[in-house]
């Protein structure tokens, strides 16, 4: 599957990831997990195969990913930008669609097994009652939907996403969240996705890979991962860890800057 | 990945009933219809008005050698030439819009043209001297046919620098890009002005003719020499109509999509050059077509890329022809070259379909 070997990413003189050997377990959800500006896109990146390493490499089934035809390589491992363009004027179904292209000839139109795959991936996200509707028309957590869709109509085994979340109110978080861990779930797909929160990547994540400042810092389960100290350590906050939803790690916490302001404010309280 | 059974596939004849009646059917039928109305009206109106029956008599052959000539080697000529620049302008803009994802590129504007202008009047002036100075007796001037290659190769290299130029950190910046294309324009087109004035000698008042844009003595030579550019770009542009539809996308999500993004970026930038360099060598440099017709199309047909494609070819074909015919009749004797003229039609429809986005 997929893993890295003392890989180094650089932009220009830049660097921005720092010797990172990990695996990503095959059928399960990974989490990157990180401050700002730790190498976590660029880590993604880096899998997709769309940033050439320093040093070190990536592989996928043992072989180095730029090595990879870019036709071949978009039919094992799809890939979401944090902001994708939507084309002028396009529609949902079009859109979808366009996650066919590499599973026909360049030259082809779309091919029955295309219309398929689009209209399973539009049901699959829920998007099927949008289908004839413009994208830009569509809420964003819609529009997120759609994206993830023509991932799935991509037809790949591996699906990486750069901060999923990021422009959604918390309802849609939950809801992009839930759907990946459904598809995970029933299609065994493999998904691999830089995340903020971190009670969310404790809530979906089989694994939690904190970067930072582009080292690998810790990798394991969420109860494994979210101590106390780590969490004060990478994130520079105070936290006290609880037991959330079915078992898994909660957190809550405060900044430390804002402890030494005030030693009076309240603490947060976790409620599951 | 597996996928659950799905629903059957839609039937041919069915697809095919639908399309004839669709809107996006009547969008190219009307697009058509209106191309042939303007290339009758090409043929029959100018200087003096021909009725139907000599228009007709005059392609069958049977009319007198004064309506002959009028119609067989003044108007026909133009007409049709007309129709090819109008398509090379259009597509040419429509793969530049396209592949950079800006809306404002155009040949004229990224400085294609400026860069095809230059070197085309270079090449006259120089050939022109050589050939006088080889014979000072032989007054006939650089042959037409080489003048597209030359405007070519000025377009491909304004084309390359504009484009790597517009590069910032290793992605297109449409701001960039049409920032540098317009001081590159401005600064070509003040050489050329400037090579005319110097070394133009007899033949400035023909290059500045040429330079404004103009279809004035097109004759059957012009159409023969643009033919062959006008199938290698068709067949390029579609062959880059599944890439482009790919390409609309941001640029790391299309190489994700396994399209090998500099290569087809590359050759579409390639085809909009040789469209719009070699119509800039034959009839010079004519503004405008290149932008407004592919957002008149874009507005027209949606997101669907061959009709948007389509719709530039008729549009583009209607627009040249029908702004050559009023800039040679509204005031005759005198001519408005096609290029002011098609700003002036054009522009307004522009601003109103603008001002109906949502």
């Amino acid at each position: 599957m997929l893993r890295t070997e003392h890989l180094s990413l650089a932009y220009g003189d830049k660097q921005v990831v720092d010797n990172v050997s990990l695996a990503i377990p095959e059928g399960g959800i990974t989490c990157l997990l990180g401050p700002n500006g730790s190498g976590k896109s660029t880590l993604l990146k880096s899998f997709a195969g769309l940033l050439p390493p320093r040093s070190g490499q990536v592989f996928l089934d043992n072989r180095p990913v730029a090595q990879w035809d870019r036709r071949r390589l978009a039919l094992r491992l799809a890939m979401l930008p944090q902001k994708p363009v939507v084309p002028d004027g396009i529609r949902v179904r079009d859109l979808i669609a366009l996650g066919r292209f590499p599973h026909r000839k360049w030259w082809q139109r779309n091919l029955t097994t295309d219309d398929n795959a689009t209209i399973d991936a539009m049901a699959m996200t829920g998007v099927s009652d949008l289908a004839e509707r413009p994208v830009e028309a569509l809420s964003g957590g819609q529009q997120q939907r759609v994206w993830i869709a023509m991932a799935l109509a991509q037809e790949t085994d591996i699906l990486l996403l750069d901060e999923p979340t990021t422009f959604l109110d918390w309802g849609y978080q939950l809801e992009v969240l839930e759907l990946l861990s459904t598809l995970n779930r029933q299609h065994g797909l493999t998904v691999v996705m830089s995340l903020h929160d971190l009670n969310q990547a404790a809530q979906f994540a089989d694994r939690i890979a904190v970067l930072a400042d582009g080292q690998l810092d810790t990798i394991g389960s969420p109860a494994e991962v979210m101590t106390e100290s780590l969490v004060n350590r990478v994130f520079r906050v105070h936290t006290s860890i609880t037991a959330g939803w079915e078992g898994r790690p909660f957190c809550s916490g405060f900044a430390e800057s804002a402890q030494s302001r005030s030693r009076q404010r309240p603490r947060c309280i976790a409620t599951s | 990945m597996t996928q659950p059974a799905t629903t059957t596939p839609r039937a041919d004849q069915r697809s095919l009933r639908k399309f004839c009646t669709s809107p996006i059917a009547r969008l190219v039928l009307a697009g058509a219809l209106s191309l042939a109305m303007v290339l009758v009206a090409g043929v029959q109106l100018g200087a003096i008005d021909l009725t139907w029956a000599q228009v007709w008599a005059g392609l069958a052959g049977e009319s007198s050698q004064h309506v002959q000539r009028v119609v067989f080697e003044l108007r026909l000529p133009r007409t049709l030439t007309g129709v090819l620049i109008g398509i090379h302008f259009a597509l040419s803009g429509w793969l530049l819009q396209l592949l950079s994802r800006n809306p404002l590129a155009e040949a004229g504007i990224l400085g294609i043209s400026a860069g095809a202008s230059l070197v085309a009047v270079a090449a006259f002036i120089v050939g022109d001297w050589l050939v006088s100075s080889a014979n000072p007796y032989n007054n006939t001037s650089f042959a037409l046919q080489y003048l597209p290659l030359f405007a070519m190769a000025g377009g491909l290299v304004t084309a390359l620098a504009v484009y790597f130029l517009g590069m910032r950190r290793g992605h297109l910046s449409p701001v960039k890009m049409t920032l540098t294309g317009a001081v590159l324009a401005g600064m070509l087109h003040a050489l050329t002005t400037g090579a005319l004035a110097f070394w133009g000698h007899a033949h400035t008042e023909l290059v500045a003719q040429w330079l404004a844009g103009s279809l004035y003595g097109a004759e059957w030579e012009h159409l023969r020499t643009l033919l062959p550019w006008t199938f290698i770009g068709l067949a390029g542009v579609a062959l880059l109509v599944r890439p482009l539809e790919v390409m609309q996308l941001d640029d790391e999500h299309v190489r994700t999509l396994g399209l090998v993004l500099n290569r087809w970026r590359a050759f579409a930038l390639l085809i909009a050059t040789l469209l719009a360099a070699s119509a800039v060598g034959v009839v010079g440099p004519v503004g405008f077509i290149g932008l407004l017709i592919p957002h008149i199309s874009r507005r027209l047909a949606g997101a669907n890329l061959p009709v948007q494609l389509v719709l530039c070819v008729l549009l583009g074909a209607v627009l040249a022809v029908l702004a050559d015919l009023l800039g040679r009749t509204l005031f005759s004797p005198y001519e408005v070259p096609v290029g002011v003229v098609s700003a002036v039609l054009g522009v307004p429809f522009f601003l109103y379909l603008l001002s109906r986005q949502p």
